[in-house]
């Protein structure tokens, strides 16, 4: 049998890089109508009249008198219409959509409608909602959400603390900047419709469609196609868009496509939200932290989406990878009338282990120490209980994590000579950090219920059909490999397509790097199954997730195991920061994962390299800012992205500590890569420049004004 | 639809080019960009279309004695690769866009768009580099400093081309260049220097410096120049505070979406002390 880790030629690999892989605008056909969306100019207004010009003949107009279902978005919360009715709550808000054959006549009746606003006073910010007493944008409050919970007894610890750090943080918006913008084909054909497009949850997709149309689900389609990435941006986002799609087909009768140019999609799709982060710790008298007060609070924007599952994620990892056992920790997530902030890789991690891994940082130099010595002494391990209280019960290797992250990089060394040459504008930064794998809580049992399916062939070869889409992460291939392991059967007789929700049952959607270890875990369940019946000719096998019985979750008090399992990390950034421009320069990158085992070398290194850069630029390249509601960088030019000649190569390794409830021992991976960068980024730079970091991205132009600072 | 006309020779572009309104496209880098719609819609020129980046007297790129005549549409990636480019001519090339957009972005192109962060003019200025203007009837010779009247405006005329760009003879043994970007590679400058020197033993026989992006032209200032002509290069420390009063009240940078007015400021101004301190000693 083969080592499962070693790393095979990706199933996807030849027709994209052959160019033959067909993504949803090269999509042809004679018939086809283009789509575009007309978005409100205004952040907050009441839409008073819209004039439409006379249409030509094959032109159409799609408002919302045009929804035979309800206009709401299914998500958390039921508050955003597919398209607005009388009010509109954020600039790019879709109002109405324009079909026809001809793009550029689609463009000339957009210019002739007049839509009619009378503006409303809008909240800009979260300092704004905070103010706010009045005209709020949400059920009469200014959070969507409001959370708060505690571990021990934080009220004694403030009693006797002899001594208090306090922080605060700031976050700003990310992109996801996926290569291939959002983009849907819709078809209408024999009473059924037809979704095929650049998605990351195609049963998402069926669900707003069932809403929207009012039909059943047996007349909807939802299929994958070759998608040029998602990074969560094309998590709940296309579901907006699959409806737009399907409403233009539907009142056309002909299939449409509606693609987004990339100024509209920075423009007007979700964001990683911005975040504030006030932490307090509190220390004894023997200088050891005892408890903490953590407070965070996000930008959620205009409507509520998945604000209130991000900011869950932001509070149940803000506490980082310490047992502090006391703790009382708050979070909102504010509405404001600025885009709607969303899912993104690290799902809310990324903010949070910004401030904790500063924080520390913060607390060892208070307290004269190196950092990783004051964070070592911390560390969780396997039986102590996490911020909510679940028991930890796998080895928790951080120690050897950090041991071999500092041998690789030279970190310890490097620290002391940075600090010993004070104002040589060059630091070393480590953070240290984990990510929760699969759905918060019970909910993979709760609401999302993933469900698998094998099907075997007479000719040995088998079928899996599960909704995990590619999106470049590799699963295509690294399913199939766990499936062909267990049948001992070559890789090759395993067929996996893009899903097509009439053939595969909903296996949950792609993300919270879950794929691997929930669907794989499954799979692997699946197939001794399959195994067990080989001889049997063609037959199909479901399996569905029992939530283990190890694990516990109370959602009404967030107590017990916040998620099923953890991946863990630490990283290691070395930057020279430019005496004279104040730019960044990345010297080093370094990482270290225990995420049990990977199932394929090479595509964990792509996942580990690509999260790097994306993190990196979170850190210090990417600014994405909103002026009166506008976001005012829209395009690659000035949403500046790394380039391959950014950052160095990132010199990685992992620790071998195979999970237990893991197809082949593997956790997540996918979004853990990204959480760790912008920290140890950021710890790098307060070294090199002497000057407390408060925020990211560190642009030259925050640098320059923290250098102008005496600090 | 868009009218383009695609002409076989120089002559005959001016012949367009004085009939009727016309775009100037030479590697399209630049107005493809600015007029771009949805895509898959015809970018939206407003008037006709002249490609002349193909003209191959346009191309010419030759070393007459000391002085280099590079045609207006040879593209970065030629200048680059030519025999015998001297440094101070490669310098702000090689950090400019990327590699893919040097294959097709031109000179000529740069010039004629006039963006105050074009990152080939902080070195054309200070190299006193001069444009010669081609019409069907006529032909003139112009500074890069006249040309350039202001962010995107140009004296170029309806039915002129800018076809040669003139560097002067000089020899330049130190050439120094810093540019502040968004990022390492493909990034529109958010503030440029470029400095040339030559000297007789420790005296400075000549100095050039010109900043881009830090106002709405490049900022080079003659007057201050002289003040170091003829100097020692190790008094020049002493003329330090004088100089940075001079280029402080010449720079006129903005905020705008890539960058802050103030960072502009101080970013030229930090440049200049550390060239004429550490580059220039």
């Amino acid at each position: 049998m083969r080592n499962i880790s070693e790393a095979i030629k990706r199933f996807d690999f030849d027709e994209k890089i052959e160019g033959r892989a067909q993504y949803a605008a090269d999509l042809k056909d004679r018939q086809m109508l283009y789509v575009k969306t007309l978005r409100s100019e205004k952040a907050r207004a009441k839409i008073m009249s819209i004039k439409y010009p006379p249409l030509s003949p094959g032109y159409f107009i799609v408002d919302y008198r045009d929804i035979p279902g309800e206009n709401r978005l299914p998500l958390v919360f039921e508050d955003q219409p597919f398209l607005a009715v009388d009010r509109v709550n954020y600039i790019g808000e879709p109002i109405l959509l324009v079909v026809g054959p001809v793009k550029k006549k689609i463009l000339a009746i957009m210019q002739e409608i007049r839509v009619d606003y009378q503006e409303l006073t809008p909240i800009l910010n979260i300092a704004e909602a905070r103010q706010r007493q009045e005209d709020f944008i949400f059920e009469g409050k200014s959070c969507f959400v409001e959370y708060e919970y505690e571990k021990g007894d934080i009220t004694e610890v403030k009693k006797k603390a002899w001594r208090v750090v306090e922080d605060e943080f700031r976050t700003g918006y990310q992109e996801q900047a996926y290569l291939e913008t959002q983009a849907i084909v819709a078809a209408v054909e024999d009473q059924r419709i037809t979704v095929c497009g650049s998605i990351q949850c195609p049963y998402y997709i069926k669900e707003a469609l069932r809403q929207a149309l009012g039909w059943p689900e047996e007349r909807i389609r939802v299929k994958q196609l070759p998608t040029g990435g998602g990074f969560g941006g094309k998590e709940e986002f296309p579901s907006l868009v699959a409806v737009h799609a399907a409403l233009a087909a539907l009142k056309a009768h002909k299939p449409v496509q509606l693609v987004y140019d990339r100024q509209e999609d920075i423009s007007c799709s979700t964001k990683r939200h911005p975040a504030v982060i006030r932490l307090k710790s509190y220390l004894d008298d023997r200088q050891r932290i005892t408890g903490r007060e953590i407070e965070v609070m996000t930008d959620a924007g205009a409507y509520a989406g998945l604000s209130s599952v991000v900011l869950q994620r932001m509070i149940f990892s803000v506490g980082g990878v310490y047992n502090i056992e006391n703790l009382k920790i708050r979070g909102q997530a504010y509405a404001t009338n600025n885009v709607v902030s969303g899912a993104f890789r690290g799902f809310g991690g990324p903010q949070a282990f910004f401030a904790m891994e500063m924080h520390m940082e913060n607390i060892a130099r208070a307290l004269h120490m190196e950092a990783l010595a004051l964070k070592r002494g911390y560390f969780l391990r396997k039986g102590d209980t996490s911020t909510t209280g679940g028991k930890l019960q796998s080895d928790i290797k951080l120690a050897e994590i950090v041991e071999k992250i500092d041998k690789i990089s030279g970190y310890s060394r490097k620290r002391r000579d940075y600090d010993a040459a004070d104002g040589g504008f060059r630091g070393i930064g480590c953070s240290v950090f984990f990510h929760g794998c699969g759905f918060t809580g019970s909910g993979e049992q709760e609401i999302i219920k993933p469900k698998v399916r094998l099907r075997k062939y007479r000719d040995n070869t088998v079928q899996i059909c599960v909704s995990s889409s590619e999106i470049g992460q590799g699963c295509l291939t690294t399913l199939r490999k766990i499936v062909a392991q267990v049948l001992e059967i070559p890789v090759e007789q395993v067929q996996y397509d893009y899903p097509d929700s009439d053939i595969c049952p909903d296996s949950g959607p792609t993300v919270a790097s879950r794929t691997v270890m929930i669907v794989g875990k499954l799979l692997y369940d699946c197939a001794r199954k399959v195994k067990a019946r080989w001889q049997e000719g063609e037959f199909t096998v479901d399996q569905a997730y029992v939530y283990p019985g190890h694990l516990q979750w109370d959602n009404e008090h967030f107590r017990g195991n916040a998620y099923p399992e953890y991946s863990w990390g630490a990283n290691v950034v070395e930057v020279a920061v430019d005496p004279l421009t104040y730019e960044v320069k990345v010297l080093g990158t370094w990482a270290v994962y225990d995420i049990g085992t990977p199932i394929d070398e090479k595509i964990v290194k792509g996942q580990i390299d690509g999260g790097m850069a994306q993190g990196l630029g979170y850190g210090c390249l990417e600014v994405l800012e909103s002026h009166g509601g506008r976001l005012r960088q829209n395009n690659f030019t000035n949403y500046a992205i790394p380039t391959a000649v950014d950052f160095p190569a990132t010199e990685s390794g992992l620790i071998d500590n195979p999970y237990e409830y893991g197809p082949f021992g593997a956790r997540g991976l996918g979004e853990l890569s990204l959480v760790g960068a912008a920290p140890a980024l950021a710890a790098a730079v307060q070294q090199a420049i002497g000057r407390r970091v408060r925020q990211i991205p560190l642009t030259p132009e925050y640098i320059m004004e923290l250098m102008d600072d005496e600090d | 639809m868009v009218n383009a006309c695609r002409p076989l020779s120089l002559e005959e572009a001016l012949v367009m080019r004085s009939r009727e309104a016309t775009t100037v496209f030479a590697g399209g880098s630049d107005l493809m960009v600015r007029y771009r719609q949805w895509s898959g819609v015809t970018p939206d020129f407003s008037g006709t279309v002249l490609f002349v980046g193909h003209l191959p007297e346009l191309q010419r790129l030759d070393r007459e004695k000391d002085t280099w005549k590079i045609g207006a549409a040879c593209t970065i990636t030629q200048i680059l690769q030519a025999q015998g480019i001297p440094d101070h001519l490669k310098l702000p090339l090689l950090s400019m866009a990327s590699p893919s957009i040097r294959n097709v972005a031109t000179l000529g192109g740069n010039i004629c768009n006039a963006s105050p962060a074009g990152d080939t003019l902080p070195m054309l200025y200070a190299l006193d580099a001069r444009l010669t203007l081609q019409s069907r009837d006529n032909a003139r010779t112009v500074a890069i400093a006249d040309f350039i009247t202001g962010p995107g405006k140009t004296i170029l005329a309806a039915d002129e081309i800018l076809t040669e760009i003139t560097i002067p003879p000089g020899d330049w043994p130190r050439v120094y260049y810093k540019k502040a970007g968004t990022r390492r590679a493909n990034s529109i400058s958010k503030v440029t220097f470029y400095a040339v020197a030559r000297f007789d033993g420790d005296r400075i026989a000549d100095i050039r410096m010109a900043f881009g992006a830090a106002a709405p032209t490049v900022v080079r200032n003659p007057a201050a120049e002289a003040l170091l002509q003829n100097i020692d290069k190790n008094q020049v420390p002493a003329w330090l505070e004088t100089l940075t009063t001079h280029y402080a009240d010449a720079l006129r940078p903005i905020d705008d979406l890539r960058s802050t007015g103030k960072y502009r400021q101080q970013t030229a101004l930090r440049i200049l002390a550390h060239f004429l301190r550490r580059e220039l000693a």
